[in-house]
């Protein structure tokens, strides 16, 4: 292998950050099954990776540059490349150590297309990985998202909340509704299936659970359960902690859009003096998005 | 043939806080061999040739006291066990034990042949004995029949080809830090390649046809063969570092199960107060020495040791 300065130059991106277990949390949060592609795309804004279920479903993890503490891209154009989700997630969560905080170095691409990542901490140890990539298939759906009217239908509810609800739900399983009404305001997941389950978020009755409400007019959708599911399954254990909200809105033909925010600051745990890292940066999150198609109405489906 | 002992106090503290727990993850079932002079536990040594050995062996008077042994075969008696039973009979009896303090309590252990309920055949038993003030205590742990003359000698023999050293020890650096390192590889992938050098370089890496992944520890205290590293070294990747070394005969490389490094690294539960690793010669296996000093000195205990063995799944160059 060459010196590192020669790497650098033919690089389309040499990037360090200091919180492994914080990206290991948000890509975790799109992980919904075992064998997953993920499409990687950089840009000078960061990187954001893509992983989708066939037409029905889609996951972005945005990981802004300044989540890290050197983010150095010099490519024309937006590299994308595919690989293994899990295998990225497994191999990233090598390089984290409870207790401490790692800095570990991305770069892309390798001398033969790898994704190269190496811990920067100590000059005596030392752990390193080459993911190989792949050429990325073609997204097979565009998951454009377009607001539904001149008011935006969204609501903002408790990352646990939602989690607890779409978990409860499992019971009835198969298909959810989810309705929007502006009179009186709420929202209603409602399931039917091995039985019927229905949840009501009441948005003045308790302003705690529902943070946000923005409807003018009654919309309900149908969601595949598995898809709704995907969605929260893998939110990490800091985005309860934390008590975060996470923002859902009903965009043109149902799509509806999940989003989460998962922090990746540096563990505020150290026993060492409390520095600044202790507080929570807000540009230290990255940003989650799902994207779930609506199941398409009664008489048109015909599987 | 007879067996009769007394288990000290320093006995069950070592066996039921560390030993046994660590021997426990090496496998279920284990032999103990019992001498005129040493205990020994014993893992995989005749059974399963492709598991993970481990030798734990004990001077009798690190275990215990008032010890009596006699048998046809130079008062050697062997048998195997199942280790989760024994554990929780010495578990039990050191609650016994520390419920009724100020009273001498011996734990006494000793073969037995007992007819077990439901049952015509007599079978062979462990007996544990615990005397309290108020309360006398027996647990009886099945094991199996006493080997035979010829198994114990291909036991002994068995025990006699894993004394020998490799040539180059490294020591292993933070063990935790390790363990937790090794055990989320074992999501990666499951042959680990393992090289030592003789430069004080310990070097972990799996490599599928998706990834690999690493790890290298270096400037380790090495024990035996020693090396000055290439000053030309220092600016290379591990990879290429290990390649060289390996070339130029400084460094052994060998594959092992993934699942059995991580099993060698639980040997900690046992608490020793160091670890080696090295690689046998021909690269027959690679080893994993734990190190015990006598309580508050850095004099090795040398009436306790434990090392294992973790069979090469392919010979690798060396």
């Amino acid at each position: 292998m060459s010196s590192s300065a020669i790497e650098t130059d033919t690089s389309d991106l040499v990037c360090q950050l200091d919180n492994v277990q914080g990206i290991v949390d948000a890509l975790s949060t799109v992980r919904w099954k075992r064998h997953q592609d993920a499409v990687v795309e950089l840009s000078e804004h960061g990187i954001v990776l893509i992983v989708e279920e066939t037409g029905c479903l889609q996951a972005k993890v945005y990981l802004q540059k300044e989540l890290f503490i050197r983010y150095e891209y010099t490519a024309q154009g937006r590299p994308r490349f595919g690989l293994s989700l899990g295998l990225f997630v497994d191999c990233l969560n090598t390089f984290s150590v409870p207790g401490h905080s790692s800095t570990i170095e991305i770069q892309y691409p390798g001398p033969d297309m790898q994704l190269l990542i190496k811990s920067a901490d100590s000059l005596d140890d030392c752990i390193y990985a080459e993911i190989r990539t792949r050429i990325p298939e073609t997204i097979s759906w565009d998951y454009n998202f377009e607001p539904a009217g001149s008011t935006p239908l969204s609501f903002t509810v408790k990352s646990a909340v939602l989690k607890e609800a779409i978990d409860d739900l499992e019971w009835p399983g198969s298909s959810i509704q989810i309705t929007l009404k502006p009179v009186p305001p709420s929202v209603t997941f409602r399931g039917e299936g091995h039985g019927d389950l229905q949840i009501d978020l009441m948005y003045y009755a308790n302003t705690d659970l529902l943070i946000a409400f923005h409807c003018d007019h009654q919309v309900s959708y149908r969601y595949k359960y598995k898809f709704l599911r995907a969605t929260t399954s893998n939110v990490p254990s800091n985005v309860i902690k934390d008590n975060r909200g996470s923002k859902l809105t009903i965009g043109r033909g149902g799509m509806l859009k999940v989003q989460h925010l998962v922090s990746v600051a540096r563990p505020s745990t150290s026993h060492q003096h409390t520095d600044s890292a202790g507080y929570q940066q807000p540009s230290r999150i990255a940003y989650i998005e799902f994207f779930v198609k609506p199941e398409e109405d009664e008489d048109t489906v015909n599987d | 043939m007879k067996f009769k002992a007394v288990v000290t106090e320093n006995g069950v503290s070592l066996l039921d806080r560390r030993f046994l727990p660590a021997l426990e993850k090496m496998g279920k079932i284990c032999h103990l061999f019992l001498t005129r002079d040493h205990a020994f536990f014993l893992h995989n040594l005749i059974t399963t040739p492709d598991g993970i050995q481990s030798i734990a062996q004990f001077r009798k008077q690190a275990l215990f006291e008032d010890y009596r042994i006699s048998s046809q075969n130079e008062d050697r008696i062997a048998f195997a066990f199942d280790i989760s039973l024994l554990l929780r009979a010495v578990r039990s009896s050191v609650s016994i034990i520390s419920g009724e303090f100020g009273i001498a309590n011996r734990l006494q252990v000793k073969l037995v042949k007992k007819l077990p309920p439901n049952s015509t055949q007599p079978m062979p038993f462990l007996t544990f004995e615990t005397k309290g003030y108020k309360s006398a205590v027996i647990q009886d742990v099945p094991i199996s029949k006493p080997l035979s003359r010829a198994q114990l000698l291909q036991l002994q023999a068995a025990l006699d080809a894993a004394q020998d050293l490799p040539r180059t020890l490294v020591q292993v650096p933070d063990s935790n830090r390790l363990q937790n390192f090794v055990d989320r590889m074992k999501h990666v992938g499951d042959l680990l390649n393992v090289s030592i050098s003789k430069y004080g370089d310990l070097h972990l890496q799996i490599s599928t046809t998706l990834i690999t992944l690493g790890a290298e520890f270096r400037k380790l205290l090495v024990v035996g063969d020693k090396a000055q590293a290439p000053s030309e070294d220092r600016d290379l990747s591990a990879q290429t570092r290990s390649g060289r070394a390996i070339l130029m005969g400084d460094a052994q490389s060998v594959q092992v199960s993934i699942r059995h490094f991580s099993k060698s690294l639980q040997c900690h539960l046992a608490k020793p107060d160091c670890a080696f690793y090295g690689i046998a010669p021909q690269g027959a296996c690679l080893t994993v020495i734990f190190q015990f000093f006598i309580p508050g000195t850095r004099q090795t205990d040398k009436s306790i040791s434990l090392h294992c063995r973790l069979p090469v799944l392919d010979p690798g160059s060396s």
